[in-house]
């Protein structure tokens, strides 16, 4: 890849107890690069966006971020280095609002360090702005709390969120899950912006018609075994499905390449 | 005329319906009323007497020094309660906590072991302990709460009950101890004796709606109640937050029960059975949701205010004692409807 590489996990082996959720699989993530990850139930795509993300540790194998070697222990770690997840429809605190939810975990502080007292003036400023950004179009106040959302607007603060924070790499769990179609679409726009502003995306997802209209490349897992990476521009989704159930256990000549 | 309407309009209208959506409003109300008709009901009575006196009975300095005596100690619990519960978990073990800490303390004391001062020290080390335990189960084993909490509740009453052969221990001599007079020192406004107990009650009310509302660690604490998980992948410490918030539980129970059993001098091992109810009780009647995320220090205080107001009560009007669980029973009922109206309204159709 001549962009470089901004992850790369190698010869990841996870078990759980006597069952082997990841059989050395070697993934990567290049700078500015949407990577679709596909794959059935069970394929072990959570097992290994989970170790990526700190929620739990790999049994085998070496992470590098940035090309440096890496360790990730939990998910501090994985935020440091620049790394959010989102996950399905929960990234955010439904009864807190759309500005204590932007800032969690990193809120800012005013006055006296001892006094811990969040910076609300800023946190509201700074959401108006990004609401804008968003191109929201109704008024939304950045009190409101997330339960007045709909599906589209909160993966959208979610996204947003990353990219406020300057994260480096979005890892999207099922985003468009349970989302009508106008809202999967700008979801999905949404997932464009956030590339060509320099982040690059892992989005994992059962449904490879969405990962196909945004992903620069595609990964299958089957069983805890990476079985191919293809191109979308020069796949059709036939022959991907195929090899996510298993009929084809690998693409194809004539569509590779 | 019609743009000054329009401007009237704009300007009471949010603001209105702001009030009168917030999860306090109901319980406010609530609390007034019963103030009212209680006013009303034992002024009534005191009017047939010979001795004609409109002044109503239930609003006599005796009778607001009683009702201020008790609820500042119930109050600490219900404090450390909410912010438990708006992080998703709650503390059965409160009322043996309550009971169990002035036993450790006074049987320091007894023994000749310790000082006061010292035994007092101890007692809310255990709590701390305590506290500690509760949330170490609950957050590394994942056990829930209730399980752990009733396992502490039984652990707590039994060795009270142990250390004590179930007899009160004694507590006659604590009236010219320092720590006596920090914790429940009284004083006089007008006709109404006021402990100190009140004053710690309040700033306590302070502090914590501080932490909650404005404070980072409030932030936290709502969102390891709403949503642990989102909270947990923001690098929010939801395991040592909740942590934090038994061992506040365990210590706030502590301290109310020290306090308790100075003021009325006697340290009972059998002290606090049952206040785990009235306090949860206390908390949601107040707006905190159950299932966590959402919580109210003031409204805490006024479902603390409206169950011990409706006790005091309905003794001063002459209803029997006993059917005060009727009413507490009918008030939890009718604020959950509230609550839960409310949020369906204000929560989901915008």
């Amino acid at each position: 890849m001549a962009t470089g590489e901004l992850v790369r996990m190698e010869h990841i082996y996870k078990n759980f107890g006597s069952v082997q959720a990841l059989n050395d699989v070697t993934f990567t993530v290049g700078h500015r690069e949407i990577v679709g990850l596909v794959g059935d139930n069970g394929a072990g795509k959570s097992t290994l966006i989970k170790i990526l993300s700190g929620a739990h540790p790999a049994t085998s194998g070496q992470i590098y971020f940035d090309g440096k070697p890496v360790e990730i222990k939990n998910t501090w770690d994985a935020i440091q280095l620049g790394i959010e997840t989102i996950y399905q429809d929960s990234a955010l605190v439904p009864q807190l609002s759309i500005a204590r939810n932007l800032f969690l975990g990193r809120e800012p502080l005013t006055g006296p360090k001892w006094l811990q007292r969040m910076d609300k003036r800023f946190m509201e400023e700074q959401t108006r702005k990004l609401l804008g950004d968003l191109g929201i179009t109704k008024y939304i106040n950045p009190d409101t709390p997330i339960t007045s959302l709909s599906g589209g607007e909160r993966q959208s603060i979610s996204i947003a969120r990353a990219m406020f924070f300057e994260s480096r790499l979005i890892i999207l769990d099922e985003p468009t899950n349970n989302l009508g179609v106008e809202e999967t679409h700008r979801v999905l726009r949404f997932i464009h912006n956030a590339r060509d502003r320099g982040l690059s995306c892992i989005f994992i997802t059962h449904n490879i018609y969405h990962v196909f209209q945004v992903v620069d490349r595609i990964v299958v897992l089957r069983r805890g075994k990476k079985v191919c990476e293809a191109d979308p521009k020069h796949t059709n989704i036939d022959d991907i499905e195929k090899v996510i159930t298993g009929i084809y256990d690998t693409l194809p000549e004539r569509s590779a390449g | 005329m019609e743009a000054s309407s329009r401007l009237q309009k704009a300007m009471t209208a949010p603001s209105v319906r702001k009030l009168i959506a917030a999860p306090e409003f109901g319980p406010l109300v609530l609390l007034i009323v019963e103030i009212v008709v209680f006013s009303f009901l034992t002024s009534r009575r005191a009017a047939s007497d010979p001795f004609f006196t409109i002044f109503p009975s239930f609003l006599s300095a005796t009778n607001i020094t009683n009702l201020l005596s008790f609820t500042p100690e119930l109050g600490m619990i219900a404090l450390g309660m909410t912010l438990l519960m708006t992080a998703g978990e709650f503390d059965l073990s409160v009322g043996s906590v309550f009971g169990f800490a002035a036993i450790v303390m006074w049987t320091f004391f007894n023994t000749g072991a310790t000082s006061l001062e010292i035994g007092f020290v101890l007692a809310m080390l255990i709590s701390v302990a305590i506290g500690f335990v509760n949330g170490w189960f609950v957050t590394r084993l994942r056990i829930p709460s209730f399980l752990v909490t009733l396992g502490m509740l039984l652990v707590a009453r039994g060795s009270a009950l142990y250390i004590t052969d179930g007899f009160p221990q004694r507590t006659w001599n604590a009236g010219q101890s320092v720590l006596s007079a920090i914790l429940v020192g009284e004083f006089s406004i007008g006709e109404v004796r006021i402990y100190a107990s009140l004053i710690w009650f309040i700033l306590f009310t302070i502090i914590m709606h501080y932490v909650l509302v404005h404070s980072k660690a409030g932030n936290w604490i709502q969102a390891s109640g709403g949503n642990a998980m989102a909270a947990i992948a923001r690098g929010v410490k939801v395991g040592r937050t909740k942590v934090l918030l038994f061992i506040l539980s365990a210590m706030m129970s502590a301290y109310a029960g020290i306090t308790s059993s100075i003021r009325v001098s006697a340290a009972n091992p059998n002290s606090g059975d049952g206040y785990e109810l009235e306090v949860i009780a206390m908390v949601v009647i107040g707006g905190t949701a159950l299932a966590g995320g959402r919580g109210s220090i003031l409204g805490t205080v006024l479902g603390v205010l409206i169950l011990r107001v409706m006790r005091n009560g309905i003794v001063m009007v002459g209803v029997p004692g006993l059917a005060y669980k009727i009413f507490i029973g009918a008030i939890i009922l009718g604020m959950m409807v509230l609550h839960s109206s409310i949020e369906r309204r204000t929560g989901n159709g915008r």
